[in-house]
């Protein structure tokens, strides 16, 4: 059988899903084979096939043989619309190709390749987790064609991603084909960051020697910068000023050495508060530029300034349990 | 779902219901179209200077006002015409409250349905043809709406053409079910009184002028073709009804004929065999041949040999008859009959019935031969354009004016015989035809309605006399284009004057005969005899629809392997040359990888096939250059094949 | 022209013993116009192969060892203030040169590495708002080690796409070993032999890449190979990266005579064009996957 027809739309096509085969991902890649397909009239679809009965009944009524012509034409009509809505999903290839760590609540952009392979332009494709956000594109022939999907977030941890559901009813309207993907991947969800009030704390713990030349380091001279008020008086070029060519300030850099550790028994509350505590502190942290560790319960995080390591901090606060 | 829809939707919309709505405008009112003109415009108006739609009490005043109006056009909501005005106003008024896909939707879905309804109207060529822009257009509109990102202009020759393909690849199922779709013979209810309404044919009387009307009718009648010889023209004589009783001026079927025996027929001679294509004339007659022996199942014999059906003909009716044109009828008069063959109202024409009385003694025969020789000797003329008759009209006739049409030979002969004693009655029908060569067939039309007289005759029963050949033999040789002057009015077809367009026609017509024959003929019984003669067995129900499922199934399947399967890339003449160099290396079981290019499989082959080494290379090089340097010249392509042709493969090696 | 390019790979081999490939590809990446990566465990004669290109073209060479403490000014060049003119003085760092060996770049701290790829891509610096052109051609050969050694910094994703090839060198064969043991060829011979071109020599047959022509059969070619790698792996190639395939796959045409591009010019440089673009999964074998798996149109 070509596909699977329902009679009826049910009133809520998620209720069924679990019964549905599911196209399954394999290297990350599922193509939607002709099993998987599953189609049912809309309800235009429902509308249409009524006035074709209707049109059956006037025909029979008046012995008109063009009448027959006609309703015949466009129950056939229905019909090949179904094979091309059905077509227009068949083998397309659907792969994750990104999506980025989110804060738990806020709304992640899981980006979808969908591959034509068949060299067949594929138009109207429409594919959501969540039917309020679905999203429709057009998939040239023997291209990819990138969705972002919008997926709401609401625990941290590292989630499977729910099954994708992708449809179409392209050409007539009067069909509605669609195909469940599961895919392996998993979606990294940090901790929802605490309010900011806690940023108090940060200061209790930070070993502060200087405050403008945090990160910048003070072991090697690195060359001139132009003088800005705040810059310690210690490493304006004097000499360069006293010729009153300007007032230059001598730059040093190396490793920050003023570290900054966000400490597990700094926080106070149950275990998602504290983390959402320590998650703020880090945001917080990393948008001031400075190096800063982590100090868990069983772990511990050597301090570091660079994006990777916020990343990784952040990845071991949502995988905390 | 209740998505908003753009100009561009809009604009797809009402072009396509312009055009439904032009295919009905024979079938609509004027002020409907006017009204379904007026709130298209409007809602395109709307839309193009952003106007706020108007409120639904608003609309609701319009909507009762086009109410009333429709009552008042129809005399009610019922019937074909009334509903089709309706659904066409309404549709076109639901526009003004369409924003949504919903609206949208219903108002193409009832845009289909108004297109079948095309159909109630008539069912010619030229309908069927005209049904198929609006199909096109409709569906073109349905995949312009399923774009769902109409932000993006879409080209609208490719949602054109898409639609085309559409409907083109649903015509083969389409075909299945027209021929295997059980047909269930209507009418499943009762038919709203003007369903048949515009269909003509012979009435039940006879009045002075009745069938110079028909005359002016190029209608086809019905069509008849012949199985074996065809009679001499002069005695197509297609009997229809016969009339008995005369009451001023008009002729009808007499009431007091109820419970009478019918007449007995005696035939000889060779039985003439035929099929007739009875057009629909919404009344009982079943034309036949004269005399009628074998008649079709659903009608009955009078007791005068016409033949009618149990309920009105309303559709096509095609039927075998068999006929003898040598026969004896009702060789026994009974008294009823005979004073009812006699009846003539006291006190009327008295010149005719003068003239009759002075005629007694004479035989019946003699009293005939008199009779015609009136009309053969004095100066009667056929005519179409006869001059209105006074009170006595077959005194003024006869003695004054002489200028008449068949109808007033006949009604003026029967007339004068029943003065004279002699039992005689009208009957009314057709004569004669128009062959037609391509399908080996005659047409029969309302203009070759006529009337002639039947005479009882002591020894040989009821005996045809045809006045009109008398006066006019032209018309019962020739039919009536030659018994006509010039003067006269006939309808086109019926003129001899443009062979070429007369020819074109006959071919038009043939054509229109399959047409009427094969599709729109297409019936129950048709259909159980069509796969009867398919298949050679009786089908029933459940084979049909066994059948029909399969096969479609087949259609489907076939039609979804076209459609998925990729469509391979046309070769360019390189590619083709080397195509065949490729088969031969294959016979040596050498093809190339799917990624492999052709100098790496050159290596390989020149691997395998070490003497013809340099050849190969020489091949791959050439190849090469061709396909992938900035100009290949013919010369080189040439040269191509010329190695190519060198190269030969024996399974040995 | 040809007879110059056969004389830079003839020269080249001479010192690089049994590398004929990889001296083609460095050639064939150098004449696309692009930077060269060359991976490689130590002593594999990364060096010397870049020593002697450079020199063998006659070109200006300069080298440098990336470590964690060398600063971005340390190659780009710094602004001195000079008490005599009583102004700045810009002093131009290594970078400034026509040849740069950027030795073991998986060494300098992400900020380094970030500042020559700037100047890798722009083909110019910018110190204290003004820009300096660099000399033409330029061209980087940054060797690195790919073990996982410990106080590395693996060049980001985006950074690799900046190499328009990464190669390998290998053990050499026997024979070649052989060779090396006996004292002929390697780093000692180098600075012996003599240049065969110079740098306007080597801007000519850079242009003379861009005149070898690409049939539009092989642009279904190349169109195929890159839809292939962002419909059947991970991560697709970039604009930027088919664009090289097709300069390297012109270069390598050059330096085998021809005037247009075959698919055999194409395979024959694929390899070293994606590797390091996609082997992201591990998956070592990606260009052959590919190269089997597209057909030639």
């Amino acid at each position: 059988m070509l596909s699977k027809i329902w009679p009826f739309t049910f009133w809520k096509i998620s209720y069924w899903q679990q019964w549905f085969r599911v196209a399954k991902s394999a290297n990350n890649v599922a193509i939607l084979n002709p099993r998987q397909i599953y189609i049912v009239p809309t309800r235009w679809g429902l509308l249409y096939a009524t006035m074709l009965i209707g049109l059956l009944i006037g025909s029979i009524n008046y012995s008109l043989s063009l009448g027959y012509y006609v309703t015949f034409l466009l129950a056939s009509l229905g019909n090949i619309a179904m094979l091309h809505t059905w077509r227009n999903l068949l083998h397309l290839q659907i792969a994750v190709s990104n999506a980025s760590p989110v804060f738990a609540g806020d709304t992640a952009t899981i980006v979808l390749k969908i591959s034509e392979t068949k060299n067949r332009p594929r138009y109207v494709v429409a594919a959501y987790f969540n039917r309020q956000a679905e999203v429709i594109n057009d998939i040239k022939a023997n291209d990819v064609q990138l969705f972002d999907i919008p997926l709401t977030t609401i625990k941290r941890g590292l989630h499977s991603l729910p099954r994708l559901t992708i449809y179409t009813e392209f050409p007539l309207s009067l069909l509605h084909a669609w195909a469940v993907v599961d895919n392996p991947f998993q979606l990294l969800v940090y901790p929802k960051p605490a309010e900011s009030i806690y940023q108090n704390n940060l200061s209790a713990d930070a070993d502060v020697q200087g405050s403008s030349q945090l990160t910048k380091g003070d072991d090697d001279f690195n060359g001139h910068k132009n003088y800005q008020v705040g810059d310690s008086p210690s490493r304006v070029d004097w000499k360069a000023s006293s010729r009153g060519i300007g007032m230059y300030t001598k730059l040093y850099s190396g490793a920050g050495i003023h570290t900054l550790w966000l400490d597990w028994l700094d926080t106070t509350g149950d275990i998602e508060t504290r983390i959402s505590q320590l998650t703020r502190w880090i945001i917080d942290a990393h948008a001031t530029q400075q190096t800063y560790g982590l100090r868990l319960p069983d772990t511990e995080l050597a301090p570091n300034n660079t994006e990777a390591h916020y990343h990784q901090a952040l990845t071991t606060l949502a995988l905390l349990s | 779902m209740n998505r908003l829809l753009t100009p561009q939707h809009l604009k797809w919309l009402l072009v396509s219901l312009a055009v439904v709505l032009g295919t009905h405008i024979p079938n609509l009112p004027l002020w409907v179209i006017m009204a379904s003109i007026s709130f298209g415009t409007w809602r395109y108006l709307l839309d193009r200077y952003q106007w706020a739609m108007p409120k639904i009490w608003a609309l609701l005043p319009i909507t009762l006002i086009i109410c009333v109006g429709i009552i008042v056009t129809f005399k009610g909501f019922f019937g074909r015409d009334a509903s089709l005005s309706l659904l066409v106003v309404m549709c076109s008024l639901k526009l003004l409250e369409t924003k949504t896909l919903r609206d949208y939707m219903l108002v193409i879905v009832l845009a289909y349905f108004l297109v079948g309804n095309l159909f109630l109207f008539n069912q010619t060529i030229a309908t069927f043809g005209l049904s198929i822009a609006p199909l096109i257009l409709l569906t073109a509109t349905l995949i312009n709406i399923s774009f769902k990102d109409a932000g993006k202009q879409r080209d609208i020759q490719f949602t054109l053409k898409l639609a085309a393909q559409l409907l083109l690849q649903a015509v083969p199922v389409m075909l299945i079910l027209f021929v295997l779709f059980p047909r269930i013979p209507g009418p499943l209810w009762g038919l709203p009184q003007d369903a048949n309404s515009g269909m003509t044919g012979l009435g039940d009387s006879l009045q002075f002028g009745n069938i110079s009307n028909l005359t002016k009718n190029s209608a086809i009648a019905f069509r008849v073709q012949f199985k074996n010889a065809v009679p001499e023209r002069n005695q197509l004589y297609w009997r229809g009804p016969v009339l008995w009783h005369q009451e001023d001026r008009s002729w009808t079927m007499s009431s007091s004929k109820i419970g009478l025996q019918p007449e007995i027929a005696k035939v000889s001679g060779n039985p003439i065999q035929y099929t007739m294509t009875l057009e629909p004339h919404n009344r009982l007659w079943m034309l036949m041949l004269d005399l009628p022996t074998l008649i079709p199942q659903d009608a009955r014999l009078t007791h005068d040999y016409s033949v009618v059906a149990n309920k009105p003909v309303r559709t096509r009716l095609r039927y075998d008859a068999i006929s003898f044109s040598s026969y004896q009828l009702g060789l026994s008069l009974g008294e009823r009959e005979r004073l009812l063959s006699l009846q003539i109202n006291e006190g009327e024409n008295p010149k005719t019935v003068q003239l009759a009385e002075s005629w007694q003694g004479l035989s019946a025969v003699d009293k005939i031969n008199t009779a015609l020789k009136r009309y053969r000797e004095q100066p009667f003329v056929y005519t179409l354009k006869p001059p209105r008759l006074d009170d006595n009209p077959v005194d003024d006739f006869l003695f004054n004016t002489k200028r008449g049409f068949c109808e007033h030979y006949a009604t003026s002969f029967v007339y004068l015989m029943r003065a004279a004693g002699v039992p005689a009655r009208i009957v009314t029908g057709y004569q004669g035809g128009e062959y037609n060569p391509n399908g080996n067939y005659y047409i029969v039309r309302q203009s070759d309605a006529h009337a002639w007289a039947e005479v009882w005759l002591a020894e040989r029963g009821w005996v045809r006399v045809d006045p009109t050949a008398a006066v006019s033999p032209e018309r019962i040789e020739n039919g009536i284009s030659d018994a006509l002057d010039e003067t006269d009015e006939l309808p086109l077809m019926a003129r001899p004057d443009y062979p070429w367009l007369k020819k074109a026609y006959l071919n038009w017509d043939s054509v229109n005969n399959g047409w009427n024959q094969w599709v729109l003929g297409y019936d129950d019984k048709k259909q159980l005899d069509f796969l009867k003669k398919l298949s050679g067995k009786n089908l029933n129900l459940m084979h049909m629809l066994i059948g029909m499922v399969s096969i479609i199934a087949v259609i489907m399947g076939l039609t979804t392997y076209f459609l998925v399967k990729q469509q391979k890339a046309k070769l360019n003449p390189a590619q083709r040359i080397y195509a065949q160099y490729l088969k031969q290396l294959k016979r040596a079981g050498l093809t190339p990888n799917n990624g492999e290019t052709v100098l790496h499989f050159a290596a390989r082959a020149a691997d395998a096939l070490p003497h013809q080494q340099t050849l190969i290379m020489d091949i791959a090089q050439r190849y090469n250059i061709i396909t992938y340097s900035a100009s290949p010249k013919p010369l080189l392509l040439e040269k191509l094949a010329q190695l190519i042709k060198q190269f030969h493969v024996n399974k040995q090696q | 022209m040809q007879k110059t390019i056969q004389a830079i790979i003839h020269a080249t081999s001479h010192i690089i013993l049994g590398k004929e490939q990889q001296v083609k590809l460095s050639l064939t990446c150098l004449l696309a116009g692009g930077h060269l990566l060359i991976e490689d465990l130590p002593g594999m004669g990364k060096t010397t192969l870049a020593h002697t290109l450079a020199q063998v073209l006659g070109l200006g060479f300069r080298r440098t060892q990336f470590t964690s403490d060398l600063l971005p000014a340390d190659i780009i060049g710094v602004s001195v203030f000079d008490r005599n003119t009583s102004s700045f003085q810009f002093h131009a760092g290594p970078i400034f040169t026509n040849v740069l060996l950027a030795d073991e770049i998986n060494r300098a701290t992400p900020k380094t590495q970030s500042a020559l790829l700037e100047a890798m891509e722009e083909h110019q610096v910018t110190v204290d708002g003004n820009t300096h052109l660099l000399p033409q051609p330029f061209f980087v050969i940054a060797t690195q080690n790919p073990k996982h050694h410990i106080g590395t910094f693996a060049l980001p994703e985006s950074q690799l796409d900046r190499f328009l090839m990464r190669i390998t060198l290998g053990y050499p064969d026997a024979q070649s070993e052989r060779a090396l043991l006996k004292n002929q060829g390697g780093r000692a011979n180098a600075s012996s032999i003599q240049a065969v071109c110079d740098a306007d020599g080597l801007l000519k047959l850079q242009q003379q890449v861009h005149q070898v022509h690409v049939s539009d059969a092989l642009l279904d070619y190349l169109q195929a190979l890159i839809q292939y790698t962002r419909t059947q792996t991970n991560e697709g190639l970039s604009p930027r990266a088919g664009l090289g395939l097709r300069q390297c796959a012109q270069a390598w045409a050059l330096i085998d005579g021809r005037d247009f591009v075959t698919p055999e010019d194409v395979q024959a440089v694929l390899p070293s064009v994606v590797a390091h673009r996609l082997a992201q999964d591990g998956n070592s074998n990606i260009a052959k996957q590919i190269l089997d798996q597209v057909a030639i149109t």
